[in-house]
């Protein structure tokens, strides 16, 4: 007997097809209850159904938007169904995330009926000083990436006298590959906006905003769906007075996430950050004391309180307590939403998470472009705030990117280069033009026009960037081209000094060559090359050739290669 | 507001607190270099030039942006903190786009603001024309006749058609106003110099030491002064009356004394010189023919000499016949116009590489060519003899092959190709060289050995000119002129000349340009070059009378509208021009994309040049919060964030009532479109 039927349309999902899934289960049994939840973190697995019985609950995976498919679907048969790696089962701990996937995100009903708002109702019986307490005691660090303590900040704001007093959600996300906060937004917007109503009690603010860029438009439209319904439902008010709440779109700078150009771009300015002190909780939204969390600090709160911050401090690790997010991308079997107690190390989160190959990853990338690369000998370093500090990477967001040693590290920063530089506000000298120079010199050394000295310029320019730019962005935008400097600086000698590309990655420093011993000459790779460079007797011309691996793709006796650009003249002297 | 104690520099001072590091430092004298910082507007923090380092954390703050805080100690001026300002200003740089100085200028060998003259030229100002070029060319009226225009040779005009006649300017400038200008002098000190060799360089020698109220007396061995001026270029190109007309206001301006017949050696010793002067330059040429290292050629006249010769004649010679010149250069050229003019038989010239690579220039060539020369290329002479009354000359054609190391493809003999030619006079003119005093130390290539920046030798011995730099031209010769004039100067200050570390941006050499890539303040007049106006052809042939006529005022106002004014309009107070000559920074220190952002000229009396913007939003600021409008903005980000107006539109006519945001730009991306050469005029005097 079917329950209901949950569909994951978080934007992971709906990006797999999960809308077209929905629309045909309610053609094919319109009888059924469909439900749209959030994420439960498999991405790589969507569209993810689950079908609730009496029994328990069954999860299909990859499902097609195929009568055959949802009728058999329907029947419960054992066919395409979704067993999360047991691996994952060992180190996941769903903690802030426990009901994400689970219930309808917009269901004010649901959340309540699984504790939601129980720790609003806690702390509104306590004193504010108590709640800032609680927070202070659980050691809840800045999930946001630099890890500041949030208790302490709350005190900052508790601690003013104003009148009006300010508390941002900043929902600006915008690391490549990081949706920790959208995950949050869209499956569990209630538990983030109890969190900044618990915050609103402790410290006196009477104005919420959130701050979410625009193109999580799912998100934009959960929260505010919610924010109506705290609004009917009276739970915005306290203290006597209704907080006002409003969601606030971001036009898509990445340097808005950086408090100061996040509180100007709310006030209607221009983007680009200021010289702190004085900080936000001094002087921030309009003049006034503005305190800034991101969104997954928020959704801890309300467990913090609900818990007690005593133990809440019993996860994780003595300075960096709780759990935390990631988003897990790159070279992975399974990529995908984790969330995993601190203190747990990279190794288990990539092979034991991710499900990589083992030994097949070279670094792992955390804290995206702001963060740096951390080699395979520290892959045991317990992932927590101080930690990473130490390697030169940061906890960053949550951003966890699994380089492996098929990939060239110079072009993996020269990667992540290209967005920072292009994401600068322009306003700081060594931002806009420092990281331009250091991106143009990061593709003369991929481009295989590079020397030795643009290495050494590349050392020498990283730092001073990082000691004169003003706000987060400048100062760790050099992080990945000096970690990867530092940890693999003979790949880039390689391409300076012996004009190779070790993982043949760059492709201005390899061709494209055919085994003609292998070769079977099906033609596939001549009929699939799109700027016809493959001759009738099967060799490539390198010369226009654009190097897009079309052809090694197609080749179905794996006869076509990329091998080192005039390697082999190299190998015969 | 309370007291708080900081320390700048190990200086510990009194500050309010809530005051920046910048205005504490301000207060108390301690200069901090800044590009973005008004302390009308509100926090800027951009150009991180003003950086400075807390000395306890190592914390790096931009001191414009820092509150003082009590017992705070800062570092501002360690190397690391001098290392951080530079590689910002180097990063500046390397984004700014436009030219500080104009080609033209930065061509001259004398660095004679060229611009300048020319603009004042235009506007009729032929006397301030003067003043401004006799700061650097102490001969005007004799370069302005025969200077090989390296001015002209880079002017950007060249993109669209012929370069600005430049050289034409100062030659009117000095023919209309050379009797009544007198230049501004120091009084006379009492330091006296002794100048071996009244030629350019002596004489220019002399002309910055009086300037700067230095006596001297200059030792000229030949009968009259002038040197190359007088002996070296015939009187055609070079009347003598100009020459005694520039030699007779060296006489007003006093405290210089030429005494002629003097040879060293001889008549005067240099031991003697360097005691009884406070120091000696030696200015002595390039008189010495080089040798064509043939059999024979003994029976040739040496070019120099043969120039020499006919200028101690005053250009009154016997005929020598059917002539042939040897060689390529301008000395060649001199000699055989002058032999057109002395003979009615045929004047040849043997240059063993081809016409393109003659080091003679092109004019020459051609006015050689209307006289009647005649010209045989790809001919080297190898033997001279005597046969009865002729010379007989054996050649051999030549063909190009390789480039050697002057980058000119070097010319090889062709087999079997030898000839024999008649003439009553031959004359090689293949070059010059120095011909060192005893005891001077000199280079591989036999000319004197000076210090770089100081043109000193030794002791209080200083050297400058072709004796120096090897044949040269008269141009050339006052640039040396005034380096060894500095020289000396600080070596009676006892201290060593240094040059001053001077920076440039450019556009590029109008080669690498396109013409929709240069920034007009207005419209360059579309005419093409004025042509030059020459005395009848019959005449240049018969007489030694001057070839060229001076241009006419309408003329030069004509070649004024052709120029392109390509030098910065804030050049003299552009701060960051000011900063990196300060810190050492160098436009070349970052190679990298420079974005054309375009320029805006539509306002009547505002350049908007944004190539130019070092982004630092001041003007944004300034427009917003203290004229109170919302003109300006920034749009863009990373490398391509950029200033501009809402929708690229002009400026309001109106803004030029207000001109707030112009006088705050610290460059020249907004600035008044009117160069004034009043400003620059003000800056040679205090460069002085």
């Amino acid at each position: 007997m079917i329950n209901r039927i949950k569909i994951g349309m978080a934007s992971c999902g709906v990006a797999a097809g999960a809308r077209e899934v929905k629309d045909k289960i309610a053609e094919v049994a319109p009888e059924e209850k469909i439900v749209e939840v959030g994420c439960i973190g498999h991405c790589y697995a969507e569209p993810i159904v689950e079908i609730e019985t009496d029994e328990g609950s069954i999860f299909y995976q990859d499902v097609e938007p195929d009568e055959e498919f949802i009728n058999r679907m329907l029947e419960l048969e054992d066919f395409s169904r979704f067993t999360p790696n047991p691996e994952r089962e060992k180190w996941e701990k769903k903690f802030v995330t426990e009901l994400s996937g689970k219930i309808d995100p917009v269901s004010l009903e649901e959340y309540r009926s699984r504790g939601g708002y129980q720790g609003l109702e806690k702390a509104l019986e306590m004193e504010p000083g108590e709640v800032v307490e609680e927070v202070k005691t659980s050691y809840l660090r800045g999930r946001g990436g630099g890890g500041f303590p949030a208790g302490m900040k709350w005190s900052f704001l508790a601690a003013k006298e104003e009148e009006d007093k300010v508390i941002i959600c900043n929902a600006d996300e915008g690391d490549p590959g990081a949706f920790m906060d959208r995950t949050v937004m869209e499956s569990i917007p209630h538990q983030m906006l109890e969190g900044m109503l618990i915050a609103a009690y402790a410290t006196g603010a009477n104005r919420l905003f959130i701050y979410c860029r625009a193109e999580y438009p799912l998100a934009v439209r959960n929260l505010n769906t919610a924010i109506s319904q705290i609004e009917e439902a009276g739970l915005n008010k306290i203290g006597g007075e209704d907080i006002k709440i409003t969601v606030k779109e971001g036009a898509g700078a990445f340097v808005c996430g950086e408090e100061t150009a996040l509180i100007h771009s709310l006030e209607g300015k221009r983007g680009t950050p200021r010289y702190r002190p004085p900080y936000p909780t001094d002087k921030g939204y309009k003049g006034r004391p503005s305190m800034i969390n991101n969104v997954e600090t928020f959704a801890n709160v309300p467990l913090i309180i609900r818990l007690g911050g005593e133990e809440y401090a019993e996860i994780g690790t003595e300075n960096s307590t709780g759990t935390k997010l990631f988003a897990l991308a790159g070279d992975l079997e399974y990529s995908g939403l984790v969330e995993v107690p601190m203190g747990i190390s990279i190794g288990d989160v990539i092979y034991g998470i991710g499900g990589a190959e083992e030994g097949s990853i070279k670094a792992v990338q955390i804290g995206g472009p702001s963060g740096g690369c951390i080699p395979e000998e520290y892959f045991d370093t317990p992932i927590d705030y101080d930690s990473l500090n130490e390697l030169g990477a940061i906890m960053g967001s949550g951003g966890l990117i699994a380089i492996s040693k098929g990939r060239c590290m110079v072009e993996t920063a020269r990667y992540f280069l290209d967005f920072t530089a292009k994401e600068s506000c322009g306003k700081c000298t060594f931002c806009r033009i420092g990281t331009k120079r250091m991106l143009e010199t990061l593709e003369r050394v991929t481009g295989g026009e590079g020397t030795a000295e643009d290495v050494e310029l590349l050392s020498e320019l990283g730092p001073k960037i990082i000691k004169g730019s003003l706000c987060g962005l400048g100062q760790t935008a050099p992080n990945p081209v000096l970690t990867t400097l530092k940890y693999f600086k003979n790949e880039y000698l390689e391409h300076v000094e012996e004009k190779h590309c070790p993982a043949l990655e760059c492709d201005n420093l390899v061709e494209i060559e055919i085994d003609q011993e292998t070769c079977i000459e099906c033609g596939q790779c001549i009929k699939n090359c799109p700027v016809n460079v493959i001759s009738d007797d099967f060799v490539i011309d390198n010369q226009d050739c654009t190097r897009c691996n079309s052809c090694i793709e197609v080749c179905p006796v794996d006869a076509i290669a990329r091998v080192r650009k005039g390697g082999k003249v190299n190998v015969a002297n | 507001m309370s007291q708080i104690k900081v320390t700048i520099d190990g200086q510990t001072l009194n500050a309010e607190e809530g005051q920046t590091i910048l205005q504490v430092a301000r207060e108390n004298q301690i200069h901090i270099p800044s590009l973005c910082f008004d302390n009308r507007v509100s926090q800027n923090t951009s150009c991180f030039v003003c950086i400075v380092q807390d000395a306890e954390s190592g914390q790096w703050m931009p001191s414009c942006s820092s509150q003082v805080q009590d017992g705070m100690k800062i570092n501002s001026s360690t190397p690391e903190v001098e290392d951080m300002r530079k590689t910002a200003l180097d990063l500046i740089l390397s984004e700014h786009s436009g030219d500080c100085e104009a080609p033209c200028t930065l061509a001259c060998p004398a660095h004679a603001k060229v611009e300048e003259y020319v603009r004042a030229g235009r506007e009729g100002n032929h006397f301030e024309a003067l003043k401004i070029i006799k700061e650097r060319i102490p001969f005007p009226m004799s370069i302005g006749r025969v200077c090989p225009r390296f001015c002209e040779q880079d002017c950007r005009r060249n993109v669209k058609d012929q370069p600005v006649a430049i050289n034409d300017f100062k030659r009117l400038a000095a023919d209309l106003y050379y009797d009544e200008y007198l230049e501004d002098m120091e009084d006379l000190t009492g330091e006296k110099a002794a100048i071996i060799g009244a030629g350019p360089a002596g004489l220019g020698a002399a002309y910055f030491l009086r300037r700067a109220g230095i006596a001297s007396d200059v030792y000229e061995k030949r009968a009259e002064p002038g040197g190359m001026l007088r002996y070296g270029i015939p009187e055609y190109r070079l009347p003598k009356d100009i020459l005694e007309k520039e030699l007779a206001h060296f006489e007003k301006m006093g405290g210089i004394t030429i005494n002629c017949n003097q040879e060293l050696g001889q008549d005067i010793e240099l031991e003697e010189l360097k005691n009884n002067y406070d120091a000696v330059i030696m200015a002595v040429g390039c008189w010495q023919p080089s040798s064509m290292r043939t059999e024979g050629e003994e029976l040739a006249w040496g070019g120099i000499d043969y120039l020499e010769k006919l200028a101690s004649q005053n250009f009154e010679m016997e005929d020598p016949g059917e002539t042939i010149v040897v060689g390529g250069g301008n000395t060649a050229m001199d000699c055989v116009r002058s032999s057109l003019r002395l003979t009615e038989e045929q004047v040849h010239c043997y240059y063993r590489r081809t016409a393109k690579q003659m080091p003679a220039e092109e004019y020459e060539y051609q006015e050689a060519l209307e006289e009647g020369a005649n010209f045989e290329f790809l001919t080297q002479p190898i033997s001279l003899r005597k046969e009865g009354d002729k010379l007989v000359l054996k050649c051999i054609r030549m063909e190009l092959g390789e480039p050697d190391a002057s980058g000119r493809r070097r010319p090889i003999p062709v087999d079997d190709s030898e000839f024999e030619v008649k003439a009553d006079t031959v004359i090689a003119a293949i070059g010059q060289k120095t011909i060192a005093p005893e005891g001077v130390p000199t280079n591989d290539w036999g000319d004197v050995e000076v210090k770089e920046d100081n043109c000193r030798v030794e002791d209080n011995l200083f050297a400058a000119g072709d004796c120096v730099s090897g044949p040269a031209t008269i141009v050339e010769a006052v640039a040396g002129a005034r380096r060894v004039a500095n020289g000396v100067q600080a070596y009676l200050k006892d201290d060593t000349y240094k040059p001053p570390y001077l920076i440039n941006v450019s556009r590029g050499h109008w080669q690498s340009v396109s013409e929709d890539e240069l920034v007009y303040l207005q419209e360059p007049d579309e005419s093409e070059r004025v042509e030059q106006r020459h005395i009848d052809l019959d005449k240049r042939k018969q007489t030694f009378e001057e070839v060229s006529l001076t241009f006419t005022k309408d003329e030069v106002e004509l070649e004024g509208k052709r120029c392109f004014e390509c030098s910065c309009t804030a050049r003299e107070d552009c701060q960051l021009k000011e900063h990196s000559e300060e810190l050492g920074a160098d436009p070349e220190a970052f190679s990298g994309e420079k974005i054309d952002h375009g320029y805006n000229v539509e306002h009547p009396e505002i350049v908007m040049d944004r190539g130019k913007c070092i982004k630092c939003g001041i003007c944004i600021k300034i427009c917003n919060e203290v004229v109170n409008e919302y003109l300006l903005g920034f749009k863009n980000r990373g490398y391509n964030t950029k200033i501009d107006t809402a929708f690229g539109q002009p400026l309001p006519v109106d803004c030029e009532e207000c001109g707030e945001c112009l006088e705050a730009c610290p460059v020249g991306a907004l600035d008044w479109k009117v160069k004034k050469n009043e400003e620059i005029l003000k800056k040679l005097a205090e460069e002085k």
